[in-house]
This record gives C-alpha cells, structure tokens and sequence, in this order.
C-alpha cells in the first residue's frame, strides 16, 4: 500500500507575546498508509490535536513538510487549502460542529455546496449517506431536537458525503456514553472496509485494543513516543 | 498653500500609502532575496505568510491610486474654481510647477500599477504560485515610483499659490501656446484623423488574426494617437468649437462629465491590449472598450455633422 500521508520533520510553535512560546509539536516524523486506521493517543497538549490540523490544512507547520496523496499540502495558500480539504478531508469535530438549527438533510449537504453539485445528484448522495449511518428518518428534523450519538452520525454524514480520502475524528467519543463509543468504533470499522484512510484523536481506552487498529501513536510533549 | 477637503483626502491616504507602502517593501525585498518555494524552513513558512500581507496591502494600494487618478483629476478641476484666470484642470497644472510632470508619472504608474495588479490575480489563482518572486521584485521597483508620485503630489499642492495668475486652456491649447502643445498645431487635421483611423483599423486587424504582439504594438500606439486625436480632433466636436481643444474641460459637468468616461474606455482598451502580450483571455475585454471608445468619439463628430451639415 502507498503511504498517504507523511510528515516530514515537523516542528509546530504558537507564539503569544515574547515570553509565551509553545512548542506543540517536535521534530514529527510519520507514515500514514492508504486504507489504514491510525490512533493518536495522548495526554491533553501532547499535540494530538495540532496532527489533525496539519493534516487536514487548517494550520501550517512552522518548519518541515506535510506530504498527503503526494502534494505537498503545508505549501498551499488558504484557497488551494480549501479546496483540498474539500475534495480530500472529511472531519469530525469533537462537539460535531453542525448547524443546530437547520435540519439533518440541510447540514448533511454542507459540503456539497461550494461544488455546486447537481441538485439529483444531492439528493441522491444525501440518502445513500443518511442510509448507511442509519438516520434517514431523522432526514427532516432540526440537529438540536437530536441526542449527542444521533448528533455525531449526521457529523460523520456530513464528514463522509463528499467521499474524503481521509477522515480525521478528534476526541470523537468525548460527550459520549460507552454504547454510542461502541457504535461509533462499529463505523470506523465500516469505514476502513471502504479502503478510507482513518486518524483517530483520542485518549478514550475503548480505542486502545482494537484488531481493525493499523497503528496506535503515542504523543507526549509533542514528540513520538 | 491650500487645503481643499479634497487635497485633505489625498494627502490622508498618501500618508497612509506612504507608512503601508513601507511596510510592504521591507517585505517585498526580504520576499525577493530570500524566498525559495522548496524550502520547508521555518523562514520560508514566516516569509509565505508575509506574502500574504504584502500582497494584500499593495493590493490595496495599487488599486486604490488607479481609482484615484480620476479623483485627481477631479480635485484638478474642482480647484480652477478659486485660481484666477484657470477655467478648467489645465489652468491648475499650469500654476503647478511640475504640474504636467505629475500627470505623466500618474498615467505612466496606473498602468504599471494595473498590471501589477494582474500578475498578482494570476498568481494568487495558480497553485504554485509562479510569480511570488517576480511581483516582489517588481513591486520594489513601482515603490520608487510610487514615492516620486506622493512626494511631487505633496510638493506641488504645497506650494500651490492660489494668488497666481495663470492662463486659460483656451490659451494653453492653442498655436500660441509656448509649451510643446504648440507643435500639434502643425499636424493637418487630415493626416491626423487618417492616422487615427488606420491605427484602429490596424488594432482591428491584429484582433481577429490574434497577433498578440502586433495587437500590443497598435494599443502602444493608439494610447499616443488617441489622446493627440482627442486634443486636435475630437475635443472640438465635444466642445462643437473649432478653436477649443482643452483635455480637461469635457470632465466637467457641462459636458455631462464624458471625459471620464472616454478616458476610461482608452484606458481599459489600451492597458488589456498591451497585456495580451502575457493573456490571450484580455483580447476581448480590450476590444470591446477600443471600440466603445472609438464609437464614443466619432460619434461625436456624426452627430455634430448630421445636425449641422458641415463639419468643423
């Protein structure tokens, strides 16, 4: 299998002021393959969290390179990030991030819209997605009438509609109980048989022995332990 | 010395220009030396995200001072009103000491400034960016120009004197004159409204064979032409007055403000088809304003001849 992310060097500071420097992350050398599931586990501020985002483009390192599909993403400006994360990233935020407002339907399709994706053809996706993660009767209603397991099915709809290369999970069992967790690793698995490249923020133990898992990364202070 | 709101206004944003200005070339020279698109330094990521704010703020300047140029020119205008003597823009450049020196840097760096313009869209819309160094490079040399322009804009309105009697473009743009405006005294009418017409002619040709640098070469000549045309020529037929050949007076509002117009379509059609030369797209967008122009202006000359029955 081809690697399909790789992380070169990679060194991540945030600065505030002079005196405040955090080093998030500490010379990071890491292989992703294609189709595989990798967990990142770790104390809060080991720089799990800043992975994801280097990953997905959402921030750039401050030395090295990210490699993903064989572009080198920490080069592109904020359009070319964009537009690359669209086509490639699908996202599960840890508090879902959805519009609780507007319907299941409607947050479904969010990613659909800067591709001006045919209208047949939306509807056609949004029932095949709603299909397999098993919330087509909730089709119509409003996120906020939803609860937290149900609510994290439509973000992972969401995440899988514009069908990623990658998806990238941070901290996505935190608000959950252990059946939800349990159901949502049952998706993972699912997911994987899909030939999706999977990473996994987390330090929830349910995550930890699992036979599907490509590889389990332990981060501390920003460095591979 | 005087302080119009509209001199005010101009010399707020040149200090402005100015202090961001600056910043933008400290940048741009640091970019220039020190960028390497294959790098993964943590210099080269502090100097991308430099770009991004050099490019805004020259951005914003550049097309900021292209808009401005027809608010100079309106501020030109608007001060005629208290100088002796001065009817229109011509009147307050002649009262300038380098009245007619600022005009040509200003024509000369909205040109530039628009191209630079260009070279930035096209490469901020293009994945690798191929030209970060270029415009850099380029924008440190526009700097120097952009400085003369706000140093002599300050100079000259400083030392404005509203006390001073000047003359007329009546005056100024006649055979009489003592500047080089005199001279196109001596090109007969004839020969120059040929000239024009077989360089449109020309223009026209080069577009629908393509010639992408031929068609450059005639909007080169065209700019030259056209406004020489619009002087001897065609202002005449704006003003419906033989002898009055003044470049500024058809802004104002008795003649419905259709200078700006007029100066905007040249503009449009010339600067798009000298870019052609890097941008086939521009083809058409030049042509259609070459063509408005000139419909604009003969238009002028055919009404006056259909409601009269002679030309001037």
């Amino acid at each position: 299998m081809k690697n399909m992310i790789e992380l070169k060097n990679i060194n991540k500071t945030f600065t505030s002021g002079k005196n405040n420097v955090v080093n998030a992350l500490k010379d990071i050398n890491l292989n992703i393959k294609e189709g595989s599931v990798v967990v990142l586990k770790g104390a809060s501020g080991s720089g799990k969290s800043s992975i994801l985002s280097l990953v997905s483009a959402i921030s750039k390192p401050t030395s090295g390179e990210v490699i993903v599909d064989n572009k080198r993403i920490s080069k592109l400006s904020d359009k070319f990030a964009s537009e690359y994360r669209l086509e490639n990233i699908g996202i599960v935020f840890q508090k879902y991030n959805l519009i609780e407002d507007i319907s299941v339907e409607q947050n479904v399709i969010l990613p659909l819209i800067p591709k001006n994706t045919d209208t047949n053809v939306v509807e056609k996706k949004v029932e095949q997605v709603l299909d397999i993660f098993e919330i087509k009767h909730y089709k119509d209603t409003d996120v906020k009438n939803l609860s937290g397991g149900e609510q994290q099915r439509v973000a992972i709809a969401r995440a899988y509609i514009n069908d990623p290369k990658i998806i990238i999970a941070d901290e996505p069992t935190a608000n959950l109980d252990e059946k939800l967790s349990l159901d949502f690793i049952r998706i993972v698995k699912d997911l994987k048989s899909k030939n999706k490249t999977i990473i996994i923020a987390t330090h929830d133990p349910l995550f930890f022995k699992l036979d599907f898992v490509d590889s389990y990364i332990e981060l501390k202070d920003g460095r591979i332990i | 010395m005087i302080l119009s709101p509209e001199i005010l206004t101009i010399y707020i944003l040149d200090v402005l220009f100015l202090v961001f200005g600056s910043i933008a070339f400290y940048l741009s020279v640091k970019i220039y030396f020190k960028y390497d698109k294959y790098s993964s330094s943590k210099l080269q990521y502090t100097l991308e995200k430099q770009s991004y704010l050099a490019s805004t703020i020259i951005k914003y300047i550049l097309a900021l001072k292209v808009a401005l140029f027809l608010f100079f020119i309106f501020t030109l205008d608007k001060l005629s009103n208290v100088l002796s003597g001065a009817m229109c823009g011509a009147g307050v450049l002649d009262a300038m000491e380098y009245g007619n020196f600022l005009i040509v840097l200003k024509v000369l760096n909205i040109y530039l400034f628009a191209y630079w313009l260009l070279l930035n869209k096209d490469d901020t819309n293009q994945e690798q960016q191929p030209y970060m160094r270029l415009k850099f490079g380029l924008f440190t040399g526009l700097f120097f120009l952009l400085l003369v322009e706000i140093l002599l804009e300050f100079y000259t309105f400083y030392n404005f004197e509203t006390d001073k009697l000047v003359s007329c473009c009546g005056t100024l743009y006649s055979s009489s004159s003592t500047s080089m405006v005199s001279t196109l005294f001596a090109i007969d009418n004839a020969v120059l409204v040929s000239v024009f017409y077989i360089n449109f002619a020309l223009l026209v040709l080069f577009y629908f064979l393509k010639s992408k640098y031929l068609y450059a070469l005639s909007n080169l000549t065209f700019i030259i032409v056209s406004i020489i045309s619009l002087i001897m020529f065609f202002g005449t037929y704006i003003y419906q007055l033989p002898s009055h050949h003044c470049p500024f007076c058809y802004l104002q509002s008795d003649y419905y403000y259709v200078g700006y117009l007029i100066y905007t379509l040249l503009f449009l059609g010339t600067f798009f088809g000298l870019v052609v030369v890097f941008k086939d797209k521009f083809f058409k967008l030049s042509f259609v304003s070459n063509i408005l122009f000139v419909l604009l202006v003969s238009g002028y000359v055919l009404v006056y001849y259909f409601v009269n029955g002679v030309f001037l």
